[in-house]
């Protein structure tokens, strides 16, 4: 057998397994998705084989479903804004520790980042519910008088996000800034730029690329995180991840697929607005 | 002053992430019979509890091996994949890269909603179904890490295998694995850890008499109330991942962990 044969179709034997997985299990389920988007509801079958528009132009003609939208985008666009506004210190705080210490900073972003996201909403119920640690502290101290809810409100669903995105924007950034020449801000100095002058003009536009990609993760997860905003939100405040989730509650399935698929466009167009912004191809592979 | 305020944010953000966790894990520990702060007094009531509820250990149970079968077949596939990506440049390999690392981003909620519409039209099975998609959402944390450790990796120690006659599978099983099985081990725990915690594929995955301990968590929450069983249960999870954690950091070292 020809040696370089044999090598080629070893390399595609290799190859095959995780193709195959992702194709039957990613791709094609996808694809069926997008699919039924466009078919019409059966109260039958999962679906009737009649092509219409109906799953989405109901969706867009619908104020309640702009509501939810607004509302998403404004949850999303909060958090997005505090994650990079609490991150990026924190990160840059990691990034000139020693390495050691960097790593202990990291390990512990770690955990939480490991830990069940229905646990860490459970954290903020136990926080802010009638009888949690907040309303507890309150009353106990005499700012308040009587228990008070702080869940199922804008706020608890914004809080329990950032915190569940938080680390990820941390890890995003750490790595972005410490892989930052040193050179780069040496020089600046040297040059007589202040300290914050050279953060401005050296460190943050070197960090774009790690900013760009921590935001894209941040959006992704939050606008899918169901769980954490179904447990904060209550019934009184959901988004459109929950509208996805309640559609298929009631077996509606074109209806949640065109939801999903909605939803991926939102965060689309998000991700590209993150470009725009942060511009992280200036400085792409320059770094 | 910036250095306060640097300081200080700092501190913020170590609240905000570990306070919600530190907080359940303190009420798992309480003797109350329900949720208040300060805990009445310490006890182990709700983890016995915990195990004497059958839904709850069961749900423990499944989590468990349904993670470990889950980071084994992640681990596998994502070994293959890292293989083929770290020996090859080409468009293909570069596809095939994107595509293993796509689950990361991808919002499992609509990959779980797409593979359960596929399922019910194939009349897949429920626990076949949830292996798969724990494969499938668990392969980017293994493949990763398999892959740093292959593209580290001296691939002349394997041509000089190959040049004193071991075969192309023979070299890689006993001179590539030998020094690249802190990544695979790393993968595998990595793998591990997301599918015992993950919840939005499995959201619609599961079925009767089979769900995995977060989703447990979850109905508990939203129709029992809130019960401190449920902080026992979390405060398990993240024993769970802590002795893992601790396990990886035995083995492989901390700095193989949060090179990602």
């Amino acid at each position: 057998m020809n040696p370089s044969l044999s090598r080629n179709s070893l390399a595609w034997a290799v190859a095959l397994p995780p193709l195959i997985i992702l194709a039957l299990f990613f791709v094609v389920p996808l694809g069926y998705l997008l699919f039924i988007s466009f078919m019409t509801n059966s109260a039958t079958s999962l679906f009737d084989v009649q092509p219409t528009l109906a799953n989405y132009t109901e969706i867009f003609s619908d104020s309640f479903y702009w509501l939810i939208i607004q509302r998403t985008l404004l949850s999303t666009a909060v958090v997005l804004i505090l994650c990079l506004l609490l991150g990026y210190p924190a990160a840059f705080y990691a990034a000139h520790l020693s390495p050691r210490g960097r790593l202990i900073m990291l390990m512990i972003m770690m955990v939480p980042l490991m830990v069940s996201n229905v646990v860490r909403a459970y954290g903020w119920f136990a926080i802010l519910g009638r009888r949690g640690v907040l309303s507890g502290t309150l009353t106990g101290t005499g700012i308040i008088e009587r228990p008070v809810q702080y869940l199922y409100s804008f706020e608890a669903v914004t809080l329990g996000l950032l915190t569940i995105l938080l680390p990820f924007m941390v890890v995003s950034l750490t790595n972005s800034l410490a892989t930052i020449d040193k050179h780069y801000t040496e020089a600046a100095h040297s040059l007589g730029a202040g300290p914050w002058r050279t953060f401005l003009r050296v460190t943050l536009p070197l960090s774009s690329p790690g900013i760009a990609s921590g935001l894209m993760l941040v959006t992704f997860l939050a606008l899918s995180a169901y769980v954490s905003i179904a447990l904060l939100g209550g019934p009184r405040y959901k988004l459109l991840v929950s509208m996805v989730f309640d559609s298929v509650s009631t077996f509606r399935w074109p209806r949640a697929a065109a939801l999903s698929f909605v939803l991926l466009l939102i965060a689309f167009i998000i991700a590209i607005v993150i470009q725009l912004v942060v511009r992280p191809q200036r400085v792409q592979g320059k770094a | 002053m910036s250095a306060f305020i640097l300081r200080l944010v700092v501190g913020i953000v170590l609240a905000l992430v570990i306070g919600p966790i530190l907080v359940v894990i303190i009420a798992a520990f309480s003797s109350g019979e329900s949720l208040s702060f300060p805990p009445p007094g310490f006890s182990l009531r709700w983890f016995i509890e915990f195990f004497s509820i059958a839904q709850m250990r069961n749900a423990f149970m499944l989590s468990i091996v349904l993670a470990i079968a889950s980071a084994c077949g992640a681990a596998a596939v994502g070994l293959l994949g890292a293989i083929y990506v770290s020996r090859n440049r080409n468009a293909f390999s570069v596809m095939l890269q994107m595509l293993i690392m796509a689950p990361l981003v991808f919002p499992a909620l609509i990959l779980g909603l797409a593979l359960l519409l596929l399922y019910k039209t194939v009349n897949m099975s429920v626990l076949p179904g949830l292996f798969i998609a724990h494969v499938v959402v668990c392969l980017p944390y293994a493949f990763r890490s398999v892959l740093t450790s292959l593209q580290s990796f001296d691939t002349t120690l394997e041509e000089a295998g190959q040049s004193l006659g071991a075969g192309p599978v023979r070299s890689f099983l006993l001179i590539t694995m030998p020094i690249i099985w802190p990544g695979v081990l790393s993968g595998w725990l990595f793998a591990f850890v997301v599918s015992f915690g993950e919840l939005n594929t499995a959201l619609f995955l599961t079925g009767p008499g089979i769900v995995t301990l977060p989703i447990e968590i979850f109905s508990y929450l939203q129709f029992q109330g809130n019960q401190l069983v449920v902080a026992a249960a979390s405060a398990l999870q993240v024993l769970i991942i802590l002795i893992v954690l601790f396990l990886a950091e035995r083995l492989v070292g901390a700095r193989q962990i949060v090179q990602r």
